[in-house]
């Protein structure tokens, strides 16, 4: 057998060609030669622009984005301290006056989530399939946590009248929106990573049952069934809800009178 | 090396050297195939992930939020100013009671806003989402089939005849959805290209959608 200089795999290919070959061994070799082209041209076609500008680019908005994500925090950090300020003021005009608007001011600010909750409810730790990469994964992954699943695990927990909820330490309000940008989720146009804490005060006896029913939520309970992402309920008894941190805006809302019909 | 000589020893007498040529350019194909794989993995991940479309709206919709949130901040600050003034600290307490008795859904309210009317079979999902989207958009108000959502009416429950209930009421179709809000901000909202709109059309054939702009929409307390 007579090798060439270029080594094993020249020597292959010399054998091949010299060798009489049947039709069959052809054909293949036609076809598996189509396939490497095909192969070859896409991953010309499709590599990586050697340009810097898109990285530049790309680079320059992650930053932008990052820019706000720390403004946001700073501002919302200055809105809890900010109400944490009025709150201790108002206490203490409550404890020098008769005024009856400073229990109704109470009531109302529990209502709609300005007060801190403490009680028993339920925790849910929700995250990623194992071994997946938030960043390099497809939006539509079944391996990640959507933020539809986010809404639909808060909508079963409202059915289940639970008295407060925060998702990461984000209070859930009626006008909490919960969305999807990429693969980043925004909890109150905040954004929130995996793992997520969902944290529920009320009823654990209505909430658990709810959860770990399979009628309710199947396609989650589906992914969970399939290891496809991590999930887990507890009841406890020492939970806390953090007050609203974000913005409440009346810009449009105005009280309709009966007159002004 | 010594393997490489065994090789070019055996003179392929067993297995034959078409056969071993066959399984070399396997070899070859199988290492391209997953080269080109990664390739897309990273096209993905650059240009898929990281679209232009997805990160500008990122950047909108933080932009925004940090605006209302510095406003927040000066309504805030008025406030605090107001509870350290003891002539103006009762009427800052009752300016703030007005505003969350709105919020709160302890009063009747009004406003320019949307109504969106879906006949369909909707599930407690889409009901859910399309809340979700009207408040993403700004909405101050939101009400389904004229019972307004606060933090005391809020969870859509499915019982086991398939209908929904909220606040302990069946909802029967067709779902009128009324939000209070920058209308035009919530038409465009709803109507944007794949949308929830166009979503929940592509994927409940047969459903209605009728969506109007209202200079007034009202809406009831809620206890």
């Amino acid at each position: 057998m007579k090798l060439s200089q270029f080594g094993f795999l020249s020597d292959c290919i010399y054998n091949m060609t010299m060798t009489k070959l049947s039709w069959r061994t052809y054909f293949v070799f036609v076809i598996t030669g189509i396939f490497i082209g095909i192969l070859v041209t896409a991953q010309v076609k499709s590599s990586v622009p050697s340009s810097s500008f898109i990285y530049d680019q790309l680079a320059a908005q992650k930053a932008l984005i990052k820019d706000y994500v720390d403004e946001q925090a700073m501002l919302k950090s200055k809105i809890v301290a900010l109400r944490s300020q009025i709150e201790n003021n108002q206490a203490n005009i409550r404890e020098n006056s008769q005024d009856n608007n400073l229990e109704a001011l109470k009531e109302l600010k529990n209502d709609i989530g300005l007060s801190p909750l403490k009680g028993a409810g339920v925790e849910i730790k929700l995250n990623d399939g194992f071994f997946v990469n938030r960043d390099s994964t497809d939006q539509i992954d079944q391996s990640l946590v959507q933020a539809s699943d986010l809404r639909d695990i808060v909508n079963l927990l409202h059915s289940a009248k639970a008295r407060a909820i925060a998702i990461n330490d984000q209070r859930v309000l009626a006008s909490t929106s919960i969305s999807a940008v990429g693969n980043t989720i925004m909890v109150n146009n905040y954004h929130v990573l995996p793992p997520f804490d969902i944290v529920a005060i009320g009823e654990k006896e209505m909430i658990m049952p709810l959860l770990n029913d399979k009628s309710y939520l199947p396609d989650l309970h589906a992914r969970i069934a399939q290891f496809k992402i991590q999930f887990s309920a507890e009841a406890k008894n020492n939970l806390s809800v953090p007050i609203y941190n974000g913005n409440l805006n009346t810009n449009f809302l105005t009280e309709a009178t009966s007159d002004s019909q | 090396m010594k393997h490489l000589e065994k090789i070019r020893e055996m003179k392929f007498s067993g297995i034959g050297r078409q056969q071993v040529s066959i399984l070399l350019t396997s070899v070859l194909l199988g290492f391209l195939i997953v080269t080109q794989a990664r390739s897309f993995t990273d096209v993905t991940a650059l240009v898929g992930r990281d679209s232009s479309a997805d990160v500008f709206r990122e950047i909108k919709i933080l932009k925004t939020t940090n605006e209302k949130l510095s406003n927040e901040i000066k309504d805030l600050e008025d406030q605090l100013a107001k509870t350290s003034d003891s002539g103006k600290a009762l009427q800052g307490i009752a300016d703030e009671i007005k505003k969350y008795k709105l919020l709160a859904g302890r009063v009747d309210v009004k406003g320019p806003g949307i109504e969106l009317t879906v006949n369909g079979d909707l599930k407690a999902l889409w009901l859910t989402d399309i809340v979700n989207e009207l408040f993403n958009a700004g909405a101050e108000a939101v009400s389904v089939n004229g019972i307004r959502l606060t933090d005391k009416t809020v969870g859509f429950d499915t019982i086991p005849s398939g209908q929904i209930l909220l606040n302990s009421i069946i909802l029967k179709k067709p779902f009128v959805f009324m939000a209070i809000g920058d209308k035009q901000v919530l038409r465009d909202a709803l109507n944007q290209p794949q949308g929830i709109l166009q979503r929940l059309d592509q994927s409940l054939g047969g459903v209605t959608i009728d969506l109007k702009q209202k200079d007034e929409v009202r809406m009831e307390k809620v206890f």
